[in-house]
């Protein structure tokens, strides 16, 4: 019964490695898919932003681009917190 | 891109629309006493605002189309000493009419607060949804 029991979760332990070892193409290309849109969101912000005080963009594109980048900040911000936390909760786990 | 951006951006542009629609339309209330003007008007379109979507979802942002002028028969008005009056005394006045273009204006202004209505929606709904991670 202890042997079955044990050998059934060294089996579930194995299976679980391949989803949290890394690999190169899993996961990391929409990772940098994300912080590139990311990046081009707030990089658009700006540069409106910049033709706008110049009085080359109408204002509702001004507003609307800086609306876009704030929520994409506020994005970033939100899941960075999240990741820090989960980070902190392991490091505080008791070995 | 997604839904909330692109709901942005739609709203965005319905209000580049609606002010442009305004300035037409104080463009024809200046002109409202010059001689021989006709009113300028402008007919909403859709078009695609960005291709990042699939054909059914495309996202189709408004727009105004080219400004046609209003061809109804311009009001002959009896002003003799007018430089532009003909021989019996007759010149063409503009066929703009105030009540329209006032109507015309409170239109775009109801329109334009629906677009801003809709922006800050857009935005309130994608900033709650980040504070649900916040707590």
């Amino acid at each position: 019964m202890e042997i079955s029991s044990s050998s059934l979760a060294s089996v579930g332990y194995s299976q679980a490695r391949d989803a949290v070892s890394p690999s190169p193409e899993g996961g990391s290309g929409t990772i940098s898919d994300f912080v590139q849109s990311f990046t081009d969101t707030v990089r658009n912000g700006e540069e409106t932003a910049k033709t706008a005080m110049l009085g080359g963009v109408e204002p509702h594109a001004l507003v609307q681009a800086l609306s876009q980048s704030e929520l994409a900040v506020e994005t970033a911000v939100a899941i960075r917190d999240k990741v820090v936390e989960a980070y902190q909760e392991i490091l505080r786990m008791p070995v | 891109m997604n839904d909330f951006t692109s709901a942005l951006s739609l709203s965005a542009s319905g209000m580049q629309a609606q002010a442009q629609r305004l300035r037409y339309v104080s463009e024809n209330v200046a002109n409202a006493d010059t001689p021989g003007y006709h009113r300028k008007q402008a007919a909403f379109e859709e078009v695609v605002q960005d291709a990042g979507f699939s054909d059914t979802e495309t996202p189709k942002a408004v727009t105004l189309g080219d400004v046609t002028l209003d061809e109804s028969a311009l009001p002959r008005i009896f002003q003799p000493g007018h430089p532009m009056a003909d021989e019996t005394g007759y010149l063409d006045g503009s066929n703009v009419d105030l009540v329209v273009e006032m109507a015309d204006a409170r239109e775009a202004q109801r329109t334009y607060e629906a677009n801003l209505r809709m922006f800050d929606q857009a935005r309130q709904m994608s900033s709650a949804v980040l504070d649900l991670l916040r707590r």
